[in-house]
């Protein structure tokens, strides 16, 4: 999967473009408008992530220009701009996503991954885990075609933490996902805990939940082979 | 008072001053009058007869007689000469009574005594004092008339005149000061009177008036830009942890650690952005054109916060008894108002202890509550706890005193008033009164 990110905030970048390289995408930079324009016209990418608050041009004007260049491309809007005419603009031009600065990289990475399964029209893929098979489409939850009733919530979260296996995911990144940028000035609260505790005992009814593991003073992980 | 009362009342008492006075008076100065032009009056006679004795000596009155007397028909006036001793000497003016053909009269008397040869004679010029008076007190009443209804017509015009000179100062209170709701429209349209002291009060408070909107602005274009500048370093910091976490060289207690620096970080973020969101309402940022199903609502936020009341044991209970939807809102702004009115419920709350959260009209009026059996707030803070970063009970731990502020935009936005009723260790209630503007009934 190859990758542009279109942003200014050089620091910024370089942190984001480690984690994409990190998750075996390939990444090119750039700083303004006119290097990503360049970019856009030679190269075919399946993702550009693109900054609105650019220092030569808006963001969303060449966003206009790279859909004509690179039609096939996911976009995605990243910007600390956030007001909501930015937004129904952005998604008006034709952008797939809008994540507001400051954003967790793991989130950017499960929307990348969620227009990826919309894109390639895949309807259902069955991830096992453990003894139970997870349907990220259909979101549901099963143990020998029975299927376990979760809420919306848990399901999120359990998906979410699938979708980062192996990685420890601390409980602000975890509840940022469920709860998103809706304002809660709640965070030293461990209701993910609530959450988890939920998880581990409906599915633990059916079958083992060894592969959810609590990583002390830090939060939760998956592992999974 | 008012000051146009205040007004009325000088003018009519000091008007009523003025006729007592005058009342209490005139027969004084009437009576003063008439005794002066009387003295007068005897005088000039007296001055007369002295002549006439000088040029035609005295006989000419005497005419060979001891004394002369001569009174007028009604005995209103007399005039009388009579000789005296040698050695008395009267010059004076007194009342006194005189007996003539049997009436005794009161009179105004002058008396003056002259040689004439080698005899001296009292002469005496009198004037009834009945005819004094007899003019005097008709003239008193008229002149009271005249007075009374002079007063009548200048107290009606000094009414009428007070009032219209001070009417623009009543424009100025209703229109500068009472109506007017805060942010001020811009271009006030300033008062039309020639009265240069409103106009100076006037253009002063339009000027107050723009002087608190730019103060206004530069505040919220503040907030705006700073919380705006503070997310792209929160940013770097954030994803900077991430990679860092990522690291499988890091250790257990490394890894502890760089969660608890993304917790403060995490804190920091929603500082700014609560700041953020204050000020993109205060901006009118967000539409205002959602209907809202309040029991829809109320689910919804119900389930959305769940897991904290499961956390807590607390009672959760809906008692929506009117089927309301509200118009012309913004679904998630209301969401929010609601949602950090009953976090803040369970926030403050006892262990195990209840929420109600219901609909009621109060004062004809659609009213959300939410009733908690929490801690309560003290009454002199209750003014403050929609202020930003103010918190209700500083031994709680959690909470940076923003969620009430949020609370507070939304309701402006909406013109929603909030009331607070609270009790100290027996719980808070808070009023969410909605505008009649924003309320549908349902079929």
């Amino acid at each position: 999967m190859k990758v542009l990110l279109v942003e200014d905030e050089k620091t910024l970048a370089y942190e984001v473009e480690a984690f994409l390289k990190k998750a075996f995408y390939i990444c090119d930079l750039a700083h303004n408008a006119r290097q990503g324009l360049e970019k856009i016209e030679c190269n075919l990418y399946d993702f550009i992530l693109l900054d609105l608050g650019l220092p030569d041009q808006d963001g969303l004007v060449l966003l206009e220009k790279a859909k004509k260049a690179n039609p096939d491309a996911a976009y995605i809007i990243l910007t600390a701009r956030g007001n909501i005419e930015d937004r129904i603009k952005g998604l008006d031009l034709g952008a797939d996503d809008y994540l507001p600065k400051p954003f967790s990289l793991l989130e950017l990475q499960s929307r990348m991954q969620a227009i990826s399964r919309r894109k390639s029209g895949i309807n259902s893929q069955l991830i096992p885990l453990g003894e139970f098979n997870v349907d990220i489409q259909k979101r549901t939850v099963a143990i020998q075609d029975k299927e376990i009733e979760l809420t919306r919530k848990e399901f999120d979260l359990l998906s979410y933490l699938l979708l980062h296996k192996n990685r420890v995911l601390t409980r602000l990144q975890l509840s940022e996902h469920i709860w998103g940028s809706f304002v809660d000035d709640d965070c030293d609260s461990n209701y993910i805990d609530v959450h988890i505790k939920n998880i581990r005992k409906k599915l633990g009814a059916h079958g083992s939940t060894e592969w959810l593991e609590t990583v002390r003073g830090v939060g939760y992980k998956i592992k999974k082979s | 008072m008012k000051l146009s009362t205040k007004l009325t009342l000088f003018v009519t008492l000091s008007k009523l001053a003025i006729v007592l006075f005058f009342v209490l008076t005139l027969p004084y100065v009437v009576d003063y009058i008439t005794a002066t032009y009387t003295d007068n009056l005897l005088q000039q006679q007296k001055s007369k007869v002295l002549k006439v004795i000088d040029q035609n000596g005295i006989d000419f009155y005497l005419d060979g007689q001891e004394s002369y007397g001569s009174y007028t028909l009604l005995r209103e006036e007399f005039i009388a000469l009579e000789p005296v001793d040698n050695l008395a000497k009267i010059d004076s003016l007194e009342t006194a009574e005189r007996i003539i053909e049997r009436d005794t009269l009161n009179y105004r008397i002058l008396s003056h005594t002259f040689k004439a040869g080698n005899q001296n004679y009292l002469l005496e010029v009198a004037k009834a004092t009945s005819t004094m008076t007899q003019y005097s007190r008709p003239l008193q009443r008229m002149a009271l008339y005249l007075l009374l209804s002079l007063i009548v017509i200048t107290l009606v015009i000094d009414l009428v005149f007070t009032h219209y000179l001070i009417k623009p100062l009543g424009v100025i209170i209703k229109n500068k000061l009472v109506n007017q709701r805060f942010p001020f429209a811009r271009n006030q349209k300033p008062i039309n009177t020639s009265t240069s002291d409103f106009r100076y009060l006037d253009s002063s408070l339009i000027l107050l008036m723009d002087q608190i909107n730019d103060a206004f602005e530069k505040e919220r274009e503040f907030t705006a830009n700073a919380s705006h500048e503070l997310m792209t370093p929160i940013s770097i910091l954030q994803n900077k942890i991430e990679n860092l976490m990522e690291d499988e060289e890091v250790s257990d207690s490394m890894q502890q650690r760089f969660a608890e620096m993304m917790r403060t970080l995490s804190r920091l973020k929603k500082i700014v952005n609560s700041l953020l969101l204050i000020s993109r309402i205060e901006n009118e940022q967000f539409a205002k054109s959602d209907d809202v199903d309040v029991r829809l609502m109320a689910e919804e936020i119900r389930e959305e916060i769940s897991h904290r009341l499961e956390d807590q044991e607390i009672s959760f209970e809906l008692k929506f008894e009117h089927l309301v939807s509200l118009k012309n809102v913004n679904h998630d702004l209301l969401f929010q108002l609601f949602y950090n009115l009953i976090n803040n419920a369970i926030r403050y709350n006892k262990h195990k202890g209840s929420i109600v959260m219901g609909d009621e009209y109060q004062n004809g009026s659609y009213t959300i509550f939410v009733k908690d059996t929490g801690i309560g707030i003290p009454e002199d803070e209750i003014p403050t706890i929609f202020n930003r970063f103010k918190k209700a009970n500083l031994s709680q731990t959690g909470g940076y005193g923003l969620g009430l502020s949020i609370v507070k935009s939304i309701a402006s936005y909406h013109q929603i008033t909030l009331e607070v009723v609270s009790v100290v260790n027996e719980g808070t209630t808070f009023k969410a009164i909605f505008s009649n503007d924003n309320v549908a009934q349902n079929k």
